[in-house]
């Protein structure tokens, strides 16, 4: 459904005359035969076929009669029908979760479960349910238990408000915002894990600019450009390791390697790969433009007490602890 | 010490510490009393001082001297001289020992006693300065060889065409008309040029072993020590270690031969320098003899590795002659002073903090949530760090509503920002403290120990004679024990290694000072 996100869903029916059932076509297909073929089309395209699609498909066949059979399968509600956004033509697309697949389900669940469904693996929250479908508080607990306990929706607590529940169909798998990504196991921020990672990458990286440094006899250019590592490889590398559970993913370590970029330790640049499929993100170690600012070396650069000393009063420089503590 | 000295900023309390340290109390009570006062006359210093005038005048000529002090007619009444500090000037006392070390690293030892004469005195003509040096080097050297001062002349023309040192503004010919005496500015290209002089005067003088030069041809012309250029030159070694940690020693050395390059193509202090061509610097690189192989065999490497470096060490700005290439002062700076920043905020406040501040510099403006996603740091921390940034300074919040409706609640987004110039500002007001504070503490050491050390030095002193003398170790040990206590000896040692750490602090302190005030001046620089 995510593909979908641009399109105005707006569904509405057209307003054709229906023939009758039992009409042949020119080609001799049956409208079955033709409602089968329209489904495989469905099928081959998940994001949705437009009216150029089935023409070309099939050509032969009169527009009446695809209309009859699109009306239908939206009335089996097994297909919807979307507007795109900019050139306003209808397209058609394959409902992933027909709700009504769901045996037994009475008109509310079934509204319910039309609006959590909408609400994608976004999920929708509770009090938004009760503004839209406009039901009291007790009959909506009453149905979304209902339906928790067909194991038709799931209830998912968003990372960003612990106490804020959101619905959304059982078999969805979260949105990043709602989980957080892969650096959260149960809405928590796995910040161990992020600052492993962080040394990791830190470490091969700086493994990589050792090496590349022995091949100062073939000029700094050489040196520079060794010392890079691309996301790809970190990322495979750390994934043999077997660190994380989760299956690592390239984005998922750029993240990490960003957080190096924003510590100063690191740089990052793009570079071209051979396979002309665009931009791989290269990272190497980068030294500060000048050692450790002087002033932090001494006791006054760190000193927590630094605003409140002065000639006179408790804290002087003459008698200050800080100097006499102090060991280069 | 006068019991307001809390009113003065750090900056100020720095000045007074060094005048007071190297002048003496007398100088340094009229040199705070400036630094206080700004536009005082005579008999106004003597009131705000309580001293007599006579020391008064005498501080006064002696601060003119060594060009801290100036003085101009006043406005109200034209007969009546007004004093004013330059601070900075005053300040500068605190890198003579950095001036004397790049003399010596660029020239050589005759070079470094030069200017060190020149700093002694304040200014003199360039027969006084060649004299008095090479009357201190007879010292150093034998006494049956006479140093030939034509070699020291011959120096001295090398420090003033490369403005190390500079003439003295002359003093207008009327001058003993008027009540105050106006001092006329040289033309530009007067300022380096020095007049031709005999030697054999000179070293007729030393064979003679005299102490007092007399009468000379040149004593109209004096010179003093030129304070903007020794700046130039410890900034400059700045940027070639910057060049060095970036990439290599051999890029730190094209860094320096190219920064010669800029100074002769552009002298003048700007923002910008003007192009150089590459193959002018091909051409420095060629002549530098006893250069890294290195650098002549892959020297395009060098030079893009440098252009293409992030710090802005050297930017490309044409294509004509194989390449023009300058230096924008503000943006080197500007990347050495967010440097500065960072490793003050990595020490203060860790290294979570230090990403917080990096993203939101590197951002521009950022949000909270944002912020803690991108650098990866848990909601509670990334609001603890940030916070704390902003109570000391280091960020700013841009509060930005959306909507303009009276009445109800409007949306409003609190946006976090780096206000780069007002931070550089804290953190220097912070390095001024330090500096103040090292100095300080070691003034206080040393005197309030006066005697102890007096007497360790004297000990060392003696026994150091008596080792010349075969006396037994064990006679030497009892010596050095009975004059004085374990205890006392390691006080002593602890004292003296505070002082160094204090004297190394101080250096260290001044380079910052020196990088933060460069990122200010070529930042608000036209």
């Amino acid at each position: 459904m995510a593909g979908l996100a641009a399109v105005n869903i707006k569904k509405e029916k057209i307003d054709e005359p229906r023939p009758s059932v039992s009409t042949v076509n020119d080609d001799g297909r049956s409208e079955a035969e033709i409602e089968a073929r329209m489904l495989e089309l469905l099928h081959q395209f998940p994001k949705g076929i437009s009216n150029q699609i089935l023409d070309t498909d099939m050509p032969t066949v009169d527009k009446q009669i695809k209309v009859t059979i699109l009306n239908k399968l939206m009335s089996k509600e097994k297909v919807s029908m979307f507007k795109a956004a900019g050139t306003q033509e209808l397209f058609w697309c394959l409902k992933s979760h027909p709700t009504s697949r769901i045996k037994g389900a009475d008109n509310e669940e079934r509204v319910v479960l039309g609006l959590i469904e909408e609400a994608g693996n976004k999920g929708i929250w509770t009090k938004d349910i009760r503004i839209k479908s406009s039901l009291s508080q007790a009959t909506l607990n009453k149905v979304l238990k209902a339906l928790e306990g067909k194991k038709v929706i799931k209830s998912v607590s968003s990372v960003s408000a612990a106490k804020k529940k959101v619905y959304m169909l059982f078999n969805l798998q979260p949105d990043r915002s709602i989980t957080g990504g892969s650096w959260y196991s149960d809405n928590e921020f796995e910040s161990e894990l992020v600052d492993l990672l962080n040394h990791q990458c830190y470490r091969m990286l700086l493994q990589k600019a050792e090496v590349a440094k022995q091949k100062q006899n073939d000029g700094p250019f050489t040196v520079r450009n060794s010392s890079f590592l691309s996301s790809k490889e970190i990322c495979q590398v750390i994934s043999d390791l077997k660190i994380v559970k989760f299956n690592l993913t390239v984005e998922d370590i750029e993240t990490i390697l960003d957080t190096l970029v924003f510590e100063g330790k690191v740089e990052k640049s793009t570079t071209s790969d051979g396979n002309c499929d665009g931009q791989v993100k290269t990272y190497r170690t980068v030294e500060k433009p000048v050692s450790s600012a002087s002033i932090v070396r001494m006791p006054c650069g760190v000193c927590p007490v630094m605003k409140k000393c002065g000639n006179v009063g408790a804290i002087q420089p003459k008698d200050c602890n800080y100097y006499g503590e102090w060991d280069d | 010490m006068s019991s307001y000295t809390y009113t003065l900023s750090p900056f100020s309390q720095v000045c007074r510490l060094l005048m007071n340290n190297y002048f003496g109390e007398i100088v340094g009570q009229v040199g705070e009393n400036l630094l206080r006062r700004g536009n005082r006359s005579l008999f106004d210093i003597k009131t705000g001082t309580g001293m007599s005038l006579w020391d008064v005048k005498r501080a006064l000529a002696v601060l003119i001297h060594h060009n801290i002090v100036t003085f101009q007619a006043s406005d109200r009444n034209p007969n009546i001289a007004e004093y004013s500090l330059i601070p900075h000037n005053a300040y500068c006392i605190l890198r003579y020992p950095k001036y004397l070390y790049t003399i010596k690293r660029i020239y050589g030892s005759s070079e470094e006693v030069l200017i060190e004469i020149l700093l002694n005195i304040g200014q003199a003509s360039a027969s006084d300065v060649i004299f008095q040096s090479a009357n201190r080097l007879n010292e150093a050297i034998d006494d049956v060889k006479v140093l030939n001062p034509s070699a020291l002349y011959q120096s001295f023309q090398k420090l003033a065409a490369d403005n190390f040192i500079i003439r003295c503004s002359k003093i207008e010919k009327n001058a003993f008309v008027e009540n105050v005496p106006k001092l006329l500015e040289l033309k530009e290209e007067e300022k380096f040029i020095v007049p031709q002089l005999e030697m054999e005067p000179i070293a007729k003088l030393l064979r003679e072993k005299a102490t007092q030069l007399g009468e000379h041809s040149d004593s109209e012309v004096i010179w003093r020590v030129n304070h903007q250029r020794f700046d130039v030159e410890l900034r400059n070694v700045i940027l070639v270690n910057a060049a060095a940690r970036r990439v290599d020693a051999a890029a730190g050395e094209l860094y320096h031969l190219i920064l010669k390059l800029w100074r002769e193509a552009c002298p003048v202090e700007a923002r910008t320098s003007n192009g150089v061509s590459h193959s002018l610097i091909k051409d420095a690189v060629r002549k530098n003899d006893g250069g890294s192989p290195l650098l002549m065999e892959h020297f395009d490497q060098y030079l893009r590795v440098l252009y293409e470096d992030s710090t802005c060490l050297i930017s490309r700005t044409g294509d004509s002659g194989g390449g023009q290439f300058a230096v924008n002062y503000a943006d080197v700076f500007e990347n050495l002073a967010c440097a500065i920043l960072d490793s003050v905020v990595l020490e203060r406040f860790g290294s979570k903090a230090l990403r917080i501040f990096r993203l939101t510099r590197m951002q521009k403006f950022i949000d909270q949530d944002q912020m803690q996603n991108l650098a990866m740091i848990p909601a509670k921390d990334a609001k603890m760090f940030s916070y704390k940034l902003m109570e000391e300074n280091y960020l700013q919040i841009k509060e930005l509503k959306k909507g303009t409706s009276n009445v109800g609640p409007v949306k409003s987004f609190n946006l976090f920002y780096v206000d780069l110039p007002q931070v550089v500002r804290t953190v220097l007001e912070m390095s001024y403290k330090s500096l103040f504070n090292a100095i300080a503490r070691q003034t206080h050491d040393l005197t309030a120990n006066k005697l102890l050390l007096e007497k360790h030095a004297w000990m060392e002193n003696m026994l150091e004679r008596l080792r010349g003398e075969d006396t037994p170790d064990d006679l030497l040990a009892d010596l050095s024990e009975s004059t004085m206590t374990a205890a006392d000896k390691s006080l002593v040692a602890k004292i003296h290694k505070l002082s160094d750490n204090l004297t190394l602090g101080q250096s260290q302190a001044d380079e910052t000072i020196l990088i933060l005030e460069s990122y200010l001046k070529f930042h608000f620089m036209a």
